[in-house]
C-alpha cells in the first residue's frame, strides 16, 4: 500500500514537472531561435527572393491575417454574443435552451478541416465569391463561433439571479434589464472570449487552406481578393525548406500573439475578480 | 416604447440564434451533397474499407479506398490520448491535491496557453525537434506515426488537464475534511481515495481529448510524412484530415476525387459522433454503477 502511494505521488509530480517545462520550453525554443530574425525589415517588407520567402519580410502576412481574424471575430462574435443571449434571457423553454446547446456542442466538434471544406463549397463555389478574404474570414468566424459562444453563456449565467429578478419585480422590460444591469457585469468574460477566439481564428490554417490563404500576394486591400495569412506562410516556408531562420521569425510574431492576447484576456477577467 | 424596444431586441436574438442553428443545419446539408456522387459511384464499402487510393485520372482505373486513412487516424489519435493521460491525469492530480484554489488560478492560464498555441507551430517544433531526434536516433525518416502521437498529445493536454482538475478538485473538496479528521495523509488520499473516484471525469475528458485529436490538420500532416500505406508505429501515415488538406487543391471540381474528399470529410465527423455517443454510453453506465 505504502508503494502505491508513493507511486501515485511521484507519477503526479512528475507529469507536473513534464507539463510546467514543455510549456516553458515551447516559448523559450521559438523566442530563443527567432528573436534574431525580427528585424524593422522583416516586419515591413514584402516576401522576396529567388524563391519566394528567403529574404524580405512578412508584412502582407500580417495585415492579411488581422483582416481574416477581424472578420472571423465580427462574424462569430455578433452570432454567438446574439444566439448566448436569446439562450439564457429570451428563450422561454427549458428545451429549446438545451436543443441550441446542443447544436453549439455539434458545431463545436466539427473538425477545422471540415469548416474549409463547408467554406469551399458554400461560399467560394456556390456563392461564387472565389478565394478571398471575406470568405476565409467567415469560414474562421462559423469555427469560432461556438467557441465564443460557450463563453457568453457561462458569463451570463454567473450573472446574480437576484438582481435580474429585482428588475423584472420592479417591471423593467428585458432589454433595458440586458442592457444596464447584465451586460456591465458579464462584459469583461464575453471580451475576453473574443479576444480568445481571435487567437484562435489567427493561428488557424487549415479552414483557410480552400477558402482565402495563398503562397504570395500583395499587402491586401480588397476583402474580395485573397491574402496571404501569417500560419499558412509558415507552413509554406516549412515544407518547401527555403529558410529556416524566416520560419523562426514568422512563429516568433505568432507566438507574440498569442502571449498578447492571452495575457489581455487573463487580465480581463481578473480584474472583474479582485 | 419600452415594449417595442424588448420586441425588437427580442426578435434580434432571435433571428441571430435561428442563422446560428441553420449554419449547422447547412454544413452538414452541403458536405453531405457534395460527397453524394462518390458514395453512389464507388458505393460506401469501396470507400470506406477499399486499401488503395489512387485519385488520378491518368491511372486506368481509379480508386478511392481509404482504410488507411481511417486507420492511421485511429492510431495517431489513439497513441496522443495515451500519452496525454499519462501526464495529463497525474498533473491534474497534483493541481487538484497539492495546490490551493489560489495556487491553481495563477498556473491555470498557462496550461490555457498550451491551447492557444496554432496547430502550425506545434508541427514546426515537431518538425524540428521530436522527427529530428529520430533522426538522430538512427532512422532514416523520422516522419512517424509515433512522431505525430506524440505532437499531438502535447496539444490535447490542456483539455485532459483542465476537465480532469475539475472534477479531482470537486472530489477532493468533497473529502477532505473527513479525510484530515481521520488522520489520512494527503497522498493517500489522493491515490486511493481521488483518484479512483474521478474514473468518470477523465472519460469525459477523454472523449473531449479524442474529438480534438482526430480532427487535427496542420501538425499532424508535418510531422507523420503522408504516406498512403498501412500505418505502422515508425513508419508514415496520413490521416483523414491530411488526405483532405494535401488533395483538395489539385481535384477538380465535380469529378469523383473532390467527392470523395467530401466523403472523407463526412466519415471524420462520423467518426467524431459516434465516439462522443460511446463515451456518452459509458458515462451513463458507470453513473448507474454509483461511481460519481
Amino acid at each position: 500500500m505504502k508503494a502505491k502511494v508513493w507511486l501515485v505521488k511521484c507519477w503526479a509530480i512528475l507529469a507536473c514537472a513534464l507539463t510546467f517545462g514543455t510549456i516553458f520550453f515551447l516559448f523559450a525554443y521559438i523566442f530563443g531561435k527567432g528573436a534574431s530574425a525580427i528585424t524593422w525589415e522583416f516586419l515591413t517588407e514584402s516576401p522576396k527572393g529567388m524563391i519566394i520567402g528567403t529574404e524580405g519580410g512578412i508584412l502582407p502576412a500580417i495585415v492579411g491575417s488581422a483582416w481574416y481574424t477581424g472578420i472571423a471575430c465580427l462574424f462569430g462574435a455578433v452570432l454567438g454574443i446574439c444566439t448566448a443571449i436569446y439562450q439564457v434571457y429570451y428563450c422561454r423553454s427549458q428545451r429549446t435552451a438545451e436543443r441550441i446547446a446542443l447544436v453549439m456542442k455539434c458545431m463545436a466538434g466539427v473538425p477545422s478541416i471540415v469548416m474549409g471544406l463547408f467554406g469551399y463549397t458554400l461560399l467560394v463555389l456556390t456563392l461564387g465569391w472565389g478565394k478571398c478574404i471575406l470568405a476565409g474570414g467567415i469560414t474562421q468566424g462559423v469555427m469560432i463561433l461556438p467557441f465564443i459562444e460557450v463563453r457568453a453563456e457561462k458569463a451570463l449565467r454567473e450573472v446574480e439571479g437576484d438582481l435580474v429578478h429585482a428588475s423584472y419585480a420592479l417591471g423593467v422590460s428585458r432589454a433595458y434589464t440586458l442592457r444596464r444591469i447584465v451586460l456591465p457585469r458579464c462584459l469583461p468574460q464575453i471580451v475576453s472570449g473574443v479576444i480568445l477566439g481571435a487567437c484562435y481564428a489567427m493561428g488557424a490554417a487549415a479552414p483557410l487552406i480552400f477558402t482565402g490563404a495563398v503562397i504570395i500576394s500583395k499587402v491586401p486591400e480588397d476583402v474580395m481578393k485573397p491574402a496571404m495569412a501569417l500560419p499558412y506562410h509558415l507552413y509554406m516556408l516549412l515544407t518547401q525548406g527555403v529558410s529556416p531562420e524566416n520560419a523562426y521569425g514568422t512563429a516568433f510574431v505568432m507566438m507574440m500573439i498569442v502571449l498578447v492576447t492571452n495575457s489581455l484576456a487573463t487580465w480581463f477577467t481578473w480584474r472583474k475578480k479582485v | 416604447m419600452r415594449k417595442l424596444e424588448d420586441r425588437i431586441v427580442h426578435a434580434v436574438m432571435g433571428l441571430f440564434c435561428l442563422v446560428t442553428v441553420l449554419l449547422l443545419a447547412f454544413l452538414i446539408y452541403f458536405i453531405f451533397r457534395e460527397s453524394l456522387p462518390a458514395i453512389r459511384e464507388v458505393g460506401l464499402k469501396g470507400l470506406l474499407l477499399g486499401n488503395s487510393w489512387r485519385p488520378l485520372i491518368y491511372s486506368d482505373a481509379p480508386s478511392f479506398g481509404m482504410r488507411n486513412m481511417i486507420l492511421s487516424t485511429l492510431y495517431v489519435s489513439a497513441l496522443a490520448v495515451l500519452f496525454a493521460l499519462v501526464i495529463g491525469v497525474g498533473c491534474a492530480l497534483f493541481l487538484a491535491c497539492c495546490a490551493s484554489g489560489r495556487q491553481r488560478a495563477l498556473v491555470m492560464p498557462y496550461i490555457d496557453l498550451l491551447a492557444s498555441i496554432p496547430s502550425v507551430i506545434y508541427g514546426f517544433i515537431g518538425l524540428y525537434i521530436v522527427v529530428k531526434f529520430f533522426e538522430k536516433l538512427g532512422r532514416a525518416t523520422g516522419e512517424s506515426v509515433l512522431a505525430g502521437g506524440i505532437v499531438l498529445s502535447v496539444m490535447i493536454l490542456p483539455y485532459m488537464i483542465s476537465s480532469c482538475c475539475d472534477t479531482m478538485v470537486q472530489i477532493y473538496e468533497r473529502f477532505r475534511l473527513p479525510s484530515r479528521a481521520m488522520g489520512v495523509s494527503r497522498w493517500y488520499m489522493a491515490s486511493q481515495l481521488v483518484l479512483p473516484a474521478s474514473t468518470r471525469g477523465i472519460l469525459i475528458s477523454m472523449a473531449l481529448a479524442t474529438g480534438r485529436a482526430m480532427g487535427e490538420t496542420m501538425a499532424v500532416m508535418m510531422v507523420m510524412g503522408n504516406a498512403i500505406g498501412v500505418p505502422k508505429l515508425l513508419g508514415k501515415g496520413e490521416t483523414i484530415s491530411a488526405l483532405i488538406a494535401m488533395e483538395m487543391g489539385i481535384a477538380e471540381v465535380g469529378s469523383t476525387h473532390y467527392s470523395a474528399l467530401y466523403t472523407a470529410g463526412l466519415v471524420l465527423m462520423v467518426m467524431l459522433f459516434a465516439i462522443n455517443i460511446v463515451f456518452e454510453r459509458l458515462k451513463k453506465k458507470l453513473a448507474k454503477e454509483g461511481k460519481a
